[in-house]
C-alpha cells in the first residue's frame, strides 16, 4: 500500500537492541492501534469459545442420554496422565504470562526464556497426548488405522471401535464417549500446535528486537491465545477424565 | 476512543512506556500465586471426583473448573485490567453459549416428560433409541 | 456550516484529474493485493453479483422444471441438487456476504470518517476466504453435487452419496469470512469513529451493520462446528447426529438453527440499515424514531438468539420447548414493526424524490410488510404444524430474503453507485426495471402462498395436477423477475462505460459518506473530518455539491 508517510507515528525503540515500531497508517495514535487490535482479538477469542461450545453442548447432551456410557468410558482414560497434562498446561500458561510480562518490560532474554519454556510445555503436552492415544489404539477403543474406513450399514459395525478387552460391554452406544473424546481432544490438540507455532513466531520477532515496552502487542495477543487453549482444557479435564 | 485518540496524537513520543495506552504490568509474585491456586484447585477437582455427591457431581466439577477459568481469565489474560468493552465481549461469548446450552438441554430434558405424560414417541426420543422399548400399542 | 469545512470546499472546486481510489493505481495486483476497503468492497460486489446470477439461474431452472406436474427438465436427484444449489449459493455465497461485504465495506468507514476499516489485512483475508468458499462450493458441483438442501439435515446428509464434505468445508470457510468481516466492523465502529461522531450521531446503516456484526461473531462459530461435525460424521462416524449410533438428529437441528436463525438477521439487518438511510435521504427528512430504530436493531440481534426452535416445530422437540420457542418468536415482531412504522413515518410529509433508489425502497417497504406478517403467522405453533414445509414457508422467506433483502441491496446499490464510480445509470431504465422486478416478484410468490396454504409441500420434483395453475403463474413470474434483473445488470454495467457523470452529492445526503469527494480519494478524506452536528440534519445540506459534477 503506498501512502504518504507524514501521518504515520513511530514508537521509538527503548534501546539499541530493539527496533522502533511504525503505527499502521490508518491509525492516528498507538493507543488506537493497540486497543483496536486487542478488541479484535478478544472478539476472535469469543468465536473460539462458541466454536468449542458446540462440542461441549454435544457432550452434555449425550452425558444426559447415556450417563453409564460416559462414566465407564471415563474410567478407560488414565486420570493420572490427564492430571499431569493439566498441570503441564497450567505451568505453560504461567510461563506464557511471565513471557508477556518480560516483553512488557523490554527484557529480551527473559521473554525468550519463558516463551521457550511454554513451547516445551506444548511439546510435553502433545507427547503425553500421543501416548494416551496409543493406549486407546492398543485397546481397540479408537483404532486409528481404521478411523476413516467405511461404516458397514448392514452389520451396523463401526470400523474404528473394536473394544478388544470388552471393557465397555453392556452400556449403550459405547463408541460415543470415545468419538466425543477424540473430537474434542483432537481439535484442542490442533489449537495447542497452532499456539506453539505462534509462540515460536513471537520468539523470532523478540530475538530481532521487534517487541518491547513500547510495542509488545503481538506477544500479548499470542499469550491470550495460549491462555484460551489452557482455559478449554480446564473444562475438558474433569469432563473427560473424571466424568461426573 | 476517537475523541481522546486525536488529542493524544504525537504527545506521547517522549515516553515509550505509555504509548500503548493502558499498560498494566502485573507482579511476578501475583502470577506465581495464581499458578499455585490453579494447581491446588486441580488437586481438589481430582479429590472431589472420588466422592459421590449424587446429582451435584457435575455441578461441583464445573464449579471448580469455572473458578479456575476465572483465575486464568482475570489474571493470566489480564481481563481484570482490560477495557470495559473487552470484558463485555468475552463475557458475552459465555452468555450466548449458555443460551445454546439452556434451550438444547431443556428440550432434551423435557422430552422425557412428553413420553411419560402423553406416550408420544417421536422416532428420535432417547428412550426409543436406547432402550428399544416396545410401543404399548403394538401389543 | 457544519461538518468538515475543507472537504466541502473540495466539492466546490473539483480539481480535474485528481486521483481517487479507482484510478490511483492500476494493474491486477493493485486490486488483488489491495488493503483499501473501497476496492475490497468492489471486489465483493463483483463476486456476490456473480453468485446472485448463478443462484438466480438455478432458481429459474427449478421454476422451469415445475411447469408441468411431472416435471420438465430433471430426474428427482438432479432436481434435489438444483434446489440445493439455489439455496446454498443464495444463502451462503450471496445474501450473507452481499450487503456487509460490498456496500458495508464501501460505505461504513466513509460514514465513520475513518481512513479504512480497523483491520485492513483481515478484511482482504475475509474476501479471499469468501472466494475460496465460493470456489469450493463450485468444486462440490464438479465432484457430483449435493442434494441435502442448504440445511444439510442429518441423518440424510450423513449418508447421501454426494459431495457433502466439500460443501460442508466450503460453508466452514465462508463462515469464517463472515466472522472476520463482522469482527472487523465491530472494531471499526468502536475505535475509528471521527471526533465528534458519537454513538447517536452514527448513521443508521452503521448501527445496522454493527448489530449484524455482533450476530456474525456470536452465531457463526456454532455453524462452523456444526458443519465440521457433519464432515467428521461422514469421515469417522462420531454418531452424535446419527440415530443408528445413538445420536440425535434433532441435536443437529438445534446446532444448525442456533446459527441459521440469527443468520436470517445477519441477512436482513443490513437491508434495514440501507432502507433507514434511503428513506431519510430521499424524503430529505430526519429519521422518525432514530434511537428506536438503532435500539431495535440491537433488540432484534439479541431476540434472534432465543427463537431458533421455531424452525423445528415438527422435528420432535419436546412440547415444552415448542411452547417456549413459539412464544418468544412473537417478540421479534415488536422491534421489526417499530422499524417499519418509523420508515413510513419518516416518508410522511417528506420532500419525496421518486428516483430509482427510492422506488426500490418503497418496493421493499411493501414486500417486507408482507414477508414480516406472514412470519408472525408461521410463528404460531398450531398454524405452523399445517404450514410447515409447504410453499407458504417458501413464499414467506422469499418475501424476506429475495423481496426485501435483495431489493434493499439493489436500492443501496443504486444509491451509492454514483458515489462508488462517479457515474449515473440510466434512471428511466432503472425505474422500469424496478417495476418489472416488483411485478415479477409478486407474481412468483403470491401463488406460492396460496398453494402452500392448500398443502403443496416444498422441495418436491413433482406435484398433483391441481396445483398446476399456481405453479405456472409462479414460473411466469420468475421469468419476468429474471428479465427485470437482467435489465438492471445491463444498465448498471452500461453506465460504467457510457454513463453520464454523477454529481458530487447526487442525492443530497448529509452523512459523512456524501461529504468526501466523489469517488473518494484513497484515504477517504482530504482532511480528517470532525463532526459537529446531529445526524440527518438537512439544514446543513450543501446544495452546490448537488449541482457540481464529479471531476
Amino acid at each position: 500500500m503506498s501512502h504518504d508517510g507524514h501521518h504515520s507515528v513511530v514508537i521509538p525503540a527503548p534501546g539499541p537492541e530493539f527496533v522502533p515500531h511504525t503505527v499502521a497508517h490508518h491509525f492516528d495514535t498507538p493507543v488506537q492501534e493497540f486497543q483496536s487490535m486487542k478488541l479484535g482479538f478478544w472478539l476472535f477469542l469469543a468465536t473460539e469459545i462458541l466454536l468449542f461450545g458446540g462440542l461441549f453442548a454435544a457432550y452434555f447432551y449425550f452425558h444426559e442420554s447415556y450417563p453409564e456410557t460416559f462414566r465407564l468410558g471415563g474410567h478407560q482414560l488414565d486420570w493420572k496422565l490427564g492430571a499431569l497434562n493439566t498441570s503441564v498446561l497450567l505451568l505453560s500458561s504461567w510461563t506464557m504470562a511471565m513471557g508477556v510480562r518480560s516483553s512488557q518490560t523490554s527484557q529480551k532474554q527473559k521473554t525468550l526464556f519463558f516463551c521457550g519454556l511454554t513451547v516445551l510445555g506444548a511439546v510435553i503436552f502433545m507427547v503425553i497426548k500421543f501416548f494416551e492415544y496409543r493406549a486407546k489404539n492398543e485397546h481397540g477403543l479408537i483404532v486409528f488405522s481404521e478411523l476413516f474406513h467405511p461404516y458397514d450399514l448392514t452389520t451396523n459395525s463401526l470400523p474404528w471401535f473394536k473394544d478388544y478387552d470388552g471393557v465397555m460391554a453392556g452400556v449403550p452406544h459405547p463408541h460415543l464417549f470415545f468419538a466425543i473424546y477424540l473430537t474434542m481432544t483432537a481439535i484442542h490438540g490442533l489449537h495447542v500446535v497452532i499456539g506453539a507455532g505462534l509462540i515460536l513466531w513471537i520468539m523470532k520477532g523478540t530475538a530481532k528486537g521487534r517487541f518491547h515496552a513500547g510495542y509488545y502487542l503481538p506477544v500479548d495477543l499470542v499469550g491470550l491465545y495460549w491462555h484460551l487453549v489452557d482455559l478449554i482444557w480446564i473444562f475438558l479435564f474433569p469432563l473427560l477424565y473424571l466424568v461426573p | 476512543m476517537s475523541a481522546h485518540s486525536h488529542s493524544q496524537g504525537h504527545a506521547d513520543h517522549g515516553n515509550p512506556a505509555l504509548q500503548m495506552g493502558h499498560h498494566h504490568v502485573s507482579s511476578a509474585k501475583m502470577f506465581f500465586n495464581v499458578l499455585v491456586a490453579l494447581l491446588i484447585l486441580t488437586g481438589i477437582t481430582v479429590a472431589a471426583s472420588r466422592v459421590d455427591f449424587g446429582g451435584a457431581n457435575m455441578l461441583i466439577a464445573m464449579g471448580i473448573a469455572s473458578i479456575k477459568a476465572s483465575l486464568v481469565i482475570a489474571f493470566f489474560m489480564h481481563l481484570k485490567w482490560d477495557t470495559a468493552i473487552n470484558k463485555i465481549v468475552f463475557l458475552c461469548s459465555f452468555l450466548f453459549l449458555s443460551l445454546l446450552f439452556i434451550f438444547t438441554l431443556a428440550d432434551h430434558a423435557t422430552r422425557r416428560w412428553d413420553n411419560e405424560m402423553h406416550t408420544v414417541r417421536t422416532p428420535v426420543s432417547n428412550e426409543f433409541v436406547y432402550r428399544q422399548q416396545p410401543h404399548p400399542e403394538n401389543h | 456550516m457544519t461538518t468538515n469545512v475543507p472537504v466541502i470546499d473540495s466539492h466546490a472546486a473539483p480539481v480535474a484529474g485528481r486521483k481517487n481510489f479507482l484510478n490511483c493505481s492500476s494493474g491486477f495486483l493493485s486490486w488483488a493485493g489491495t488493503l483499501d476497503h473501497k476496492r475490497i468492497g468492489i471486489m465483493y460486489l463483483v463476486g456476490v453479483s456473480l453468485a446472485f446470477l448463478a443462484g438466480g439461474l438455478f432458481a429459474l431452472l427449478v421454476r422451469l422444471h415445475l411447469w408441468k406436474p411431472d416435471g420438465m427438465l430433471f430426474d428427482n436427484v438432479q432436481y434435489n441438487q438444483i434446489f440445493t444449489l439455489h439455496g446454498a449459493f443464495m444463502v451462503f455465497i450471496f445474501v450473507i456476504p452481499a450487503i456487509p461485504g460490498s456496500l458495508g465495506n464501501m460505505v461504513l468507514p466513509l460514514m465513520l470518517g475513518a481512513k479504512d476499516v480497523a483491520l485492513p489485512r483481515l478484511n482482504l483475508l475475509s474476501f479471499y476466504l469468501w472466494l475460496a468458499g465460493a470456489l469450493m462450493a463450485t468444486l462440490a458441483i464438479v465432484l457430483g453435487g449435493f442434494d441435502t438442501g442448504w440445511t444439510f439435515y442429518a441423518p440424510y446428509s450423513l449418508y447421501t452419496d454426494q459431495a457433502v464434505v466439500t460443501i460442508g468445508l466450503a460453508v466452514f470457510v465462508l463462515g469464517f469470512s463472515s466472522i472476520f468481516t463482522g469482527l472487523n466492523f465491530i472494531v471499526t465502529v468502536h475505535k475509528l469513529r471521527a471526533p465528534g461522531l458519537t454513538w447517536f450521531r452514527m448513521p443508521l446503516f452503521v448501527w445496522a451493520i454493527y448489530a449484524t456484526a455482533i450476530l456474525q461473531v456470536l452465531a457463526t462459530p456454532v455453524l462452523g462446528i456444526t458443519v465440521l461435525l457433519v464432515a467428521f460424521e461422514r469421515l469417522y462416524h462420531i454418531g452424535i447426529f446419527d440415530p443408528r449410533l445413538g445420536g440425535d438428529p434433532v441435536l443437529f437441528e438445534h446446532f444448525f438453527w442456533f446459527y441459521s436463525h440469527p443468520a436470517v438477521y445477519i441477512m436482513v439487518l443490513p437491508a434495514f440499515g440501507i432502507v433507514s438511510e434511503l428513506v431519510s435521504v430521499h424524503s430529505r427528512k430526519p429519521l422518525f424514531g432514530y434511537k428506536l430504530i438503532a435500539f431495535s436493531s440491537l433488540a432484534i440481534a439479541i431476540i434472534s438468539f432465543l427463537v431458533w426452535g421455531h424452525h423445528m416445530f415438527t422435528s420432535g422437540q419436546s412440547t415444552y420447548a415448542l411452547f417456549a420457542f413459539s412464544f418468544l418468536t412473537f417478540f421479534v415482531a415488536i422491534p421489526t414493526a417499530i422499524k417499519e412504522f418509523s420508515w413510513v413515518a419518516t416518508i410522511w410529509k417528506g420532500s419525496i424524490a421518486l428516483n430509482a433508489p427510492m422506488l426500490y425502497t418503497l418496493a421493499f417497504l411493501i414486500i417486507f410488510a408482507i414477508g414480516g406478517l406472514t412470519g408472525v403467522i408461521l410463528g404460531a405453533l398450531n398454524v405452523d404444524i399445517h404450514l410447515h414445509d409447504t410453499y407458504f414457508v417458501v413464499a414467506h422467506f422469499h418475501y424476506v430474503m429475495m423481496g426485501s433483502i435483495a431489493l434493499a441491496f439493489f436500492a443501496g446499490l443504486h444509491h451509492w453507485w454514483p458515489k462508488m464510480f462517479g457515474v449515473m445509470y440510466n434512471e428511466t431504465l432503472a425505474k422500469i426495471a424496478c417495476g418489472i422486478i416488483f411485478v415479477g416478484f409478486n407474481t412468483t410468490f403470491i401463488p406460492q402462498f396460496i398453494m402452500g396454504s392448500r398443502g403443496m409441500p416444498r422441495r418436491y420434483a413433482t406435484y398433483v395436477p391441481d396445483y398446476m395453475g399456481f405453479h405456472q403463474a409462479s414460473t411466469i413470474g420468475a421469468m419476468v423477475l429474471g428479465a427485470g434483473v437482467a435489465l438492471m445488470v445491463f444498465y448498471l454495467v452500461a453506465s460504467l462505460f457510457q454513463g453520464k457523470k454523477a454529481m458530487q452529492n447526487q442525492w443530497g445526503g448529509v452523512t459523512l459518506d456524501w461529504l468526501t469527494p466523489t469517488p473518494p480519494p484513497l484515504e477517504n478524506f482530504d482532511e480528517a473530518p470532525v463532526v459537529t452536528t446531529e445526524v440527518y440534519d438537512y439544514s446543513t445540506l450543501d446544495y452546490k455539491a448537488m449541482q457540481t459534477p464529479v471531476a
